[in-house]
């Protein structure tokens, strides 16, 4: 990669980009709500770091690789949806995918992988899928890309916790590093995904039912 | 869809202040005074979901799908000031879905004293306080209070229950303003309405007329310390920085 890619790289790792995610807990806390103890959310993270979270990495790649090549997204996306079969937790996905198109349309409009996101009048896609774009025009490697998606999705949960169930913000940085490590032995082998039908559908049945309710609650702090 | 220059897109207009002084209200009470005349809507920003947007649709005040909210994450300040892109995506949703719309009202949530909007989300803001509040709050300052286009002292049908003098906090207020406008109101009292009415058609016409320039409060008014050791008189400096130090009595973190 080179150096401005890698500087992409932690632009969108970090929390302080204006993209709007600031709003989500990453599905923790609908988690909270749905009664998880707090001494269970490490194994909380560490699944839905390998479902969920695979799911939309994975997505990234597909669609980097679609950005590339100026291949269609629409299957791409449709293969996430169905990977994907909590409304809630699409909503909330393309809800941030918005935030983050508006953000590379503004910091990139002459790009065509990030163009072609929106063409033809499209809604804007999940995040996941202008994640991948906005890697294919930056340049991020695909192991690269895997790694922020997770640890986005990590940090961003435990941001949330530590709003949430306050404790020890040290704690919260051990629960990002082990979620994270839980992904490290796929990353090779999510980053090598080329196509719809190959992202993995790993889904997380409870999460998903957390995060349904979670949304027809009016006594929350975050989105989703 | 281009903007032509004689379409410009709605005036936005921020409403801040700490929690509790009357902010939903007052956008209730400007709904109620131009929403015959302007095409109007209203965005929310809650600390828990959406009971502010709740409260004004159920005022029966506006169509309640031209009130949105939008969700902060514990976060009112950085979602009005720092990372405004939920609030820009609402508003544009609202233009686009209502177009052409006049005025759009852009509730924060309620925080404290230092939070206003960033000039990249709203034209103008009005910053609330109110009479319950205490008397003195707005001798003591802060950058809404010194720097918003509009400071309403909220709620002065209440003064004589609290013990506040009304003409004493407006004439604070003007003090530490500068001369910028301040407006008593209270909704049962139909001459302060009209004020607000009025302001509010002031500002759109500047703005339609392109000559109203959004101006970014700040994130703390230059304020004065007194100086013990030098009694002949203290200092008076300004912040750069988004925190505030510690000023006897200044800071209300009601929320964060």
């Amino acid at each position: 990669m080179n150096p401005a890619a890698h500087t992409v790289a932690m632009l969108l790792a970090d929390a302080r980009l204006p993209s709007g995610g600031h709003a989500f807990s990453a599905g923790v806390e609908p988690a909270v709500q749905g009664g998880l103890a707090r001494e269970d959310i490490g194994a909380f993270l560490r699944g839905r770091a390998r479902t969920t979270t695979l799911v939309d990495a994975a997505t990234a790649v597909v669609a980097r690789r679609a950005g590339l090549i100026g291949a269609p997204y629409a299957p791409i996306e449709r293969a996430w949806a169905a990977r994907t079969p909590s409304r809630a937790a699409r909503t909330a996905s393309i809800d941030l995918g918005r935030g983050l198109l508006r953000l590379a349309q503004r910091l990139w409009p002459q790009s065509p992988a990030i163009a072609a996101l929106t063409v033809g009048g499209a809604a804007s896609p999940p995040r996941p899928i202008v994640l991948g774009a906005v890697a294919a025009h930056a340049g991020l490697d695909a192991e690269t890309l895997v790694r922020v998606a997770v640890y986005d999705d990590m940090a961003g949960g435990v941001a949330a916790l530590l709003k949430l169930e306050p404790g020890d913000p040290v704690d919260g940085v051990r629960l990002v590093l082990d979620a994270c490590a839980a992904v490290d032995p796929l990353i090779s082998q999510l980053a090598a995904l080329d196509s719809p039908e190959a992202i993995p559908a790993a889904s997380a049945p409870q999460a998903e039912a957390w995060t349904e309710t979670h949304a027809l609650s009016n006594r929350r702090l975050f989105r989703a | 869809m281009p903007d032509s220059p004689t379409a410009p897109r709605a005036l936005r207009l921020g409403v801040a202040g700490p929690v509790g002084t009357g902010k939903s209200s007052l956008i209730a009470t400007v709904c109620r005074a131009l929403a015959t005349e302007l095409r109007l809507g209203v965005i929310t920003n809650d600390i828990y979901t959406d009971e502010d947007a709740r409260f004004l649709r159920s005022a029966g005040v506006l169509d309640p799908d031209r009130i949105r909210a939008v969700e902060t994450g514990a976060c009112p300040h950085t979602a009005i000031r720092d990372d405004i892109t939920t609030n820009l995506l609402a508003a544009e949703d609202l233009e686009r879905d209502f177009a052409p719309l006049d005025v759009v009202l852009i509730e924060s949530g309620g925080d404290n004293l230092t939070a206003t909007f960033s000039p990249a989300l709203v034209d103008a803001q009005i910053f609330v306080l109110d009479v319950a509040g205490g008397g003195d709050v707005a001798r003591k300052g802060g950058p809404g209070i010194g720097r918003a286009d509009l400071l309403v002292v909220n709620k002065t049908d209440l003064a004589p229950y609290v013990g506040v003098d009304v003409a004493q906090m407006v004439a604070d207020a003007e003090a530490a303003r500068d001369g910028r406008a301040v407006l008593a109101l209270s909704r049962t009292d139909a001459a302060s309405v009209a004020a607000l009415r009025a302001w509010v058609l002031t500002i759109l016409a500047s703005h339609r007329a392109g000559t109203h320039i959004a101006q970014d409060p700040g994130p703390m008014a230059p304020h004065f310390h007194a100086d013990e050791e030098h009694p002949e008189g203290g200092f008076t400096h300004s912040h750069d920085e988004d925190h505030a130090h510690a000023h006897a009595g200044a800071g209300s973190h009601a929320n964060e």
